[in-house]
């Protein structure tokens, strides 16, 4: 049976990565190996079958529905802070030498996976605050709320940073996440608040990871009293 | 008529452009739908994951980094969403390792069967981060790199998915006689 360096060769040939000396490798291992070359028909078959599904056309009342549904004025805002050059530039060196030294809480609980990132915008009703923690002077600063309402947790983001933060949320195995967070004209700018679901029925920790282009930038660990 | 880029409209639109923020609905509409479609395999659901994606898109409009890509944003929007709805069908659905199983109904004999009903079929019997990749690879015709950008993961990551999840569908469909 192939390897994994045989795969990867393969998989890579379909995508149109290899360069002259993998192909030679890949015709090598092909020529030597009958099992290898079985796979690789089987895996050209796949991939041809998924190339030709074709694109749906939308339902013709999609567009119509979602124009409807978008506020009469869009979002007009003037330039974030992060968008003046110079500033920007400040903000950048500022947060990668930050970076590596952003301490919130240390964390116990397995990472969520980042695929799991999906989240609900949701507004709080008469919230109390339970836990806060105040984020450093690295790449996101501003503070992270977890509060109490009528419906359950929340997690409330008052965020300053010199890119979208996408968040992650998990707590006993539930996770959920919220993109484009923290890039606001000025600190204290508008707060999002983010409803948690079914989370930290039992007291449990909610574990918040930060992270901006797809690098962890930094964690917070907030606990709520058991729902009683 | 020469067609404005993403971010000209993004700026259009930040300044109060309704003629620009349509032209974006126009423009993504059926990419974003598609994705959507792929990973959920329901029309209905689909809709209403790219009503909500433009939502959410327009919403966090004065957030976005005209830095990055706009179609790798909409496009994480859209995947997220989509995993979302997959999750309040089924909770917990394809996080816990083992493979998730979506697929409406019974197996079926694939006799008279099309390949391309078997491929979807299959698709949606593997994870759903799985099928991900293989939506912006197959569907969107992303580069290894976008496709990083826009599921937050490297692009080694990135690939392993892609390769596992040609595998199983590889096996899935073997299995069944479909190749």
């Amino acid at each position: 049976m192939a390897d994994s360096g045989r795969l990867a060769l393969i998989h890579a040939e379909i995508d149109g990565e290899l360069d002259g000396p993998q192909r030679a490798e890949l015709a090598r291992t092909l020529l030597a190996d009958p099992e290898a070359q079985a796979l690789r028909e089987d895996l050209r078959r796949v991939c041809a079958a998924l190339d030709a599904l074709e694109e749906v056309d939308p339902p013709q009342q999609l567009r119509q529905s979602i124009l409807d549904a978008l506020p009469q004025s869009t979002p007009s805002r003037a330039p974030p802070w992060w968008s003046a050059p110079r500033l920007r530039h400040a903000a950048l060196i500022a947060g990668v030498l930050a970076a590596g030294t952003i301490v919130y809480e240390t964390l116990d609980g397995p990472r969520p996976a980042t695929s799991d990132v999906a989240g609900t915008i949701a507004t709080a009703d008469t919230p109390t605050t339970v836990d806060t923690v105040r984020l450093g002077n690295g790449a996101v600063a501003g503070r992270v709320s977890l509060y109490r309402d009528r419906a359950g947790l929340g997690l409330e983001f008052e965020l300053v940073a010199s890119a979208p933060v996408d968040v992650l949320v998990a707590s006993d195995g539930r996770t959920l996440g919220v993109n484009g967070l923290g890039v606001r004209d000025a600190p204290g700018g508008p707060r999002t608040t983010v409803a948690l679901p079914g989370f930290g029925r039992s007291g449990e920790a909610v574990d918040v990871t930060f992270l901006m282009a797809g690098h962890e930038v930094g964690r917070a660990t907030l606990r709520a009293p058991k729902d009683r | 008529m020469k067609e404005d880029d993403d971010a000209t409209l993004v700026r259009r639109c930040r300044n109060g452009d309704r003629a620009a923020l349509e032209q974006l609905v126009m423009r993504y509409q059926k990419p974003v739908f598609n994705v959507a479609l792929r990973l959920l395999r329901d029309s209905e659901d689909a809709r209403d994951v790219a009503q909500t994606t433009f939502l959410k898109v327009f919403e966090h409009l004065g957030d976005y980094n005209p830095s990055f890509k706009f179609y790798s944003w909409i496009y994480r929007i859209a995947i997220n969403e989509s995993l979302n709805a997959l999750g309040s069908r089924k909770p917990c659905e394809g996080l816990n390792g083992e493979e998730a199983d979506t697929a409406p109904g019974p197996d079926r004999q694939l006799e008279g069967e099309q390949t391309g009903q078997a491929i979807e079929e299959a698709l949606m019997r593997i994870k759903p981060e799985l099928r991900a990749v293989v939506v912006l690879r197959h569907f969107m015709q992303l580069s290894y790199q976008d496709m990083g950008d826009i599921l937050l993961l490297p692009e080694k990551t990135v690939k392993s998915r892609l390769y596992s999840a040609r595998q199983l569908l590889r096996d899935r469909l073997l299995q069944r006689g479909a190749i």
